[in-house]
């Protein structure tokens, strides 16, 4: 019985292009499964991710930026951390465009998702946290 | 991600697998407008064999059913309980214009009392 705080932190790097989605997501996927989440929630997980970076795809423009897509697992929550070096953004959340529904992206991220933060980043740029609460917290292999 | 386009009961079937996002949404937004084409008031998805869907679906979906609203309605078949809650949350079920079926029988009876109707 430890009582340090047991950490796991995985990151991957890409082109912010839409191809990439679904490479993502198989990180998501791979992540949420060895923190033993339920189904349900890995699918959440990789719509929540999935769409904050589809929104950053969105605003990259013609210059592809690179995305960053971090997860953290401590023994509590399990935290996907999408750094978009592009202009700061609000995902999907034009109201304009959501009469024609294209504003559904945040709205999911909001009600899929225990946490949901968004900041703009000094040198430019968008960060999107993405978190769910783990209620039978597994402990975190070590990285090593 | 993967559209067979064919029919069910006289209605256009889009049998879909695999992966709908951002990235591949374009490709079943144009066979469903294909799909539509002939102006039929009834289209089915066959959606047994999607794995994943996102905003993006979701907004075709939403897209299809406003086409249809005055005519006739959008029907998905055998979609998985994820892909379900996902169209619950953003309210696409309550909407009489789309309607859910188990399987491919429920969908080619309701399609079938519809055009008796």
């Amino acid at each position: 019985m430890s009582s340090k705080k047991s950490t796991l932190r995985r990151r991957m790097c890409t082109k912010a292009e839409p191809s990439e989605l679904a490479v993502i997501r198989r990180f998501v996927e791979e992540v949420a499964v060895s923190a033993n989440l339920h189904n349900s929630r890995v699918f959440d997980l990789k719509v929540a991710v999935s769409e904050a970076c589809a929104n950053a795809v969105e605003h990259a423009g013609r210059n592809r930026g690179q995305l960053e897509v971090t997860a953290l697992h401590t023994c509590g929550r399990l935290t996907f951390e999408i750094l978009d070096t592009g202009a700061f953004h609000v995902p999907e959340a034009d109201l304009a465009s959501r009469r024609e529904n294209r504003g559904l992206g945040l709205p999911l991220m909001v009600a899929l998702m225990d946490e949901v933060n968004i900041s703009r980043l000094r040198e430019e740029g968008t960060r999107v946290t993405l978190s769910v609460f783990l209620d039978h917290p597994v402990e975190a292999a070590d990285t090593g | 991600m993967e559209v067979t386009t064919s029919s069910l009961s006289g209605a256009p079937l889009l049998e879909v697998s695999g992966e709908i996002d951002h990235a591949t949404c374009d490709l079943l937004s144009h066979s469903m407008s294909a799909a539509l084409a002939g102006d039929d008031p009834i289209v089915l998805v066959d959606a047994s064999q999607i794995t994943y869907l996102d905003s993006s679906g979701i907004s075709l979906l939403f897209a299809t059913v406003r086409r249809l609203r005055h005519k006739g309605w959008v029907g998905i078949i055998g979609a998985n309980a994820n892909v379900r809650r996902l169209m619950e949350i953003v309210g696409l079920t309550v909407d009489n214009g789309l309607r859910l079926f188990p399987d491919r029988p429920t969908a080619a009876q309701a399609v079938k009392d519809t055009s008796s109707e």
